[in-house]
């Protein structure tokens, strides 16, 4: 029977899949633009090491907002749901994805198609920042009735 | 708040304790101690009803309002 445990289990496996491949492709990096540079044959053979920047520094937010995620994911297996906390590390996803858009928006000068990967990471960061401010809204409401005895 | 709650004056008065007027009026003593120590936001009907039944005691007697507290 499927229930709410199952539910963060799979949430949580499907994060740690992204940190492997998160990982694989930081580790397969140098192979993998040059297999793409190849591929594309669009005489992008000379940008390869652009590729290869983008990729490493741009993996540095996709690490912290799938850590981030997962940490957000423990709280709510405890059942600490609407916490200040969890609101802090909704700012986190929200900005990493943010930062994730910045780098991609500086990589399309030297390749396009990283804008297409700018817009979905910002719209995504947007939609995070939304879901942020819905749980500080239900923080305080939780905390009211807290109070009310 | 202006608004003082003195259940630990009636509490007083009535020579009850705060774990037997808990069990009275069916709220967990945590919560009694929000409500003794002033940091409620609110009080339900019932609650005020409860403890006004057990303390034999009007809402006025619980709560009083302070112009000059903030």
């Amino acid at each position: 029977m499927w229930n709410r445990e199952k539910s963060i289990i799979l949430s949580k496996l499907c994060v740690l899949l992204f940190m492997g491949l998160l990982a694989a492709v930081v580790v397969t990096a140098p192979w993998l633009t040059q297999w793409f540079v190849e591929f594309s044959q669009a005489g992008l053979a000379e940008k390869a090491s652009y590729f290869m920047a983008t990729i490493y520094v741009g993996s540095l937010p996709a690490a912290y907002l799938l850590y981030s995620l997962l940490k957000l994911l423990r709280q709510i297996e405890i059942g600490q749901v609407f916490t200040p906390k969890n609101v802090e590390l909704l700012r986190r996803i929200s900005w990493s994805c943010f930062v994730g858009a910045g780098m991609a928006l500086i990589s399309l000068l030297y390749y396009f198609p990283w804008f297409f990967l700018a817009v979905a990471a910002a719209f995504m960061g947007l939609i995070v920042r939304v879901v942020k401010n819905v749980v500080a809204q239900a923080v305080a409401l939780k905390d009211e009735a807290d109070y009310i005895v | 708040m202006p608004i003082v709650v003195n259940l630990d004056v009636m509490m007083a008065k009535r020579k009850i304790s705060s774990g037997e007027l808990a069990e009275k009026i069916g709220i967990s003593p945590a919560n009694l101690s929000i409500l003794k120590t002033g940091k409620a936001k609110a009080i339900r009907f019932s609650t005020m009803e409860a403890i006004c039944k057990a303390l034999d005691c009007q809402p006025g007697d619980i709560l009083e309002y302070q112009a000059n507290q903030d």
